[in-house]
């Protein structure tokens, strides 16, 4: 399947678990990465979090808000959000076929 | 530590999130792990910049295709449906009846092409297709006015007259605009209510414009101008309702409640 952040190469995912991050509302890098660590169980380190944040932002799918004290919460724009729609509908259309598929190959 | 780590990346870089990166830093405590991941991410910082002209162009020249998409849908709307109605009410004569519409057709060609442009990113096959019939309909309708200008009602191409190429440029325009309505309902990138008025309105007119006279049997004589002008109205509505969204985008708006800040 062909991923719908366009261009990201290996930040795509790094940026799908970011944008899922995002989705419920703005979040500072810190944030981000305590979230998407209790969201996936795994590690997200701060050069790739930021090397995806800078990504997405050019893209305009995220945007910096003002900053509180040092630290600067980022949110969805809406052509975020919409991306971000997108690729879940089709990872999930993509889920369900797996998962048929393997009930069909279950002896 | 932190400030040596961070001496690895772009000065460009540290610019702009070299306060927030430190303070993310601080609030970490660094294991192997995270040093090598910041050291690569410094490695990519360097790559990055270096083609980051060509994306910053990229995406302005995406945000400036809706903008003026937007802008340009809003304006052929109004314009196109202000042309019909002068020529309808016939006050004001020829003159402003063909500025109107022309001036509204050369918006709506421009309409179509910049927010096609920005929902072809998803659906580029459907979006484009129904892009073509719209955007030729549209030159064809403008070649047909300079034709009705230059040659009044003699032949202007071959047999046909300006008005005669007019008017099939304008059916193909409006069939397209049908066409260009269902593509941006299935995209989702743009307003669904404006896209669904669009197409079920463009529907509506064809007949109309074809002569088949399906509302006046239909509808009473005195009802049938109305229906005709409400699915006109409709008409412009959807456009001008697809360049308010389209625009509503370009501001790009956040979506996600502002208490959430964590």
């Amino acid at each position: 399947m062909p991923p719908r952040i366009p261009e990201l190469g290996r930040f795509a995912e790094p940026a799908l678990l970011i944008l899922v991050s995002l989705s419920d509302g703005p979040k500072h890098g810190y944030a981000i990465m305590t979230d998407v660590e209790a969201g996936t169980g795994r590690p997200l380190g701060p050069g790739t979090l930021y090397a995806a944040l800078a990504r997405l932002e050019e893209r305009g799918l995220i945007e910096a808000i003002a900053p509180v004290d040092r630290r600067r919460p980022y949110r969805l724009t809406a052509v975020g959000a919409t991306v971000l729609a997108d690729q879940l509908r089709d990872l999930a259309e993509f889920a369900d076929l797996g998962l048929r598929r393997l009930g069909r190959a279950r002896p | 530590m932190i400030g040596l780590l961070l001496r690895f990346y772009p000065a460009r870089w540290r610019a702009r999130y070299g306060d927030e990166f430190a303070a993310l830093l601080d609030e970490r405590s660094l294991g192997p792990f995270d040093v090598a991941d910041v050291l690569l991410g410094a490695l990519d910082a360097h790559l990055h910049l270096r083609g980051l002209g060509a994306a910053s162009e990229h995406a302005k020249g995406f945000a400036m295709s809706l903008r003026i998409g937007g802008f340009a849908a809003i304006a052929g709307g109004i314009l196109w449906f202000s042309g019909l109605a002068l020529s309808s009410i016939n006050q004001g004569g020829d003159a402003l009846f063909a500025l109107a519409f022309g001036v509204g057709t050369l918006a709506l060609l421009i309409a179509l092409i910049g927010l096609s442009a920005f929902q072809a990113r998803q659906y580029p096959r459907l979006v484009w297709a129904a892009f073509v019939v719209p955007a030729l309909g549209a030159v064809v309708s403008l070649i047909g006015m300079v034709g009705m200008a230059t040659t009044g009602d003699l032949p202007f191409i071959g047999t046909w007259s300006g008005w005669s190429i007019w008017a099939i440029g304008v059916l193909a325009l409006i069939v397209g605009s049908a066409l260009f309505g269902i593509a941006t309902v299935r995209a989702r990138a743009l307003s669904r209510p404006a896209a669904a008025t669009l197409a079920i309105s463009s529907i509506v007119v064809i007949p109309i414009l074809l002569g088949v006279g399906v509302l006046d049997d239909l509808l009473p004589a005195a009802a049938a101008p109305l229906g005709m002008a409400l699915a006109a109205l409709a008409f412009a509505g959807g456009w001008v309702g697809l360049g308010v969204s389209a625009l509503r985008i370009d501001r790009a708006r956040p979506v996600a409640q502002a208490g959430g800040t964590a």
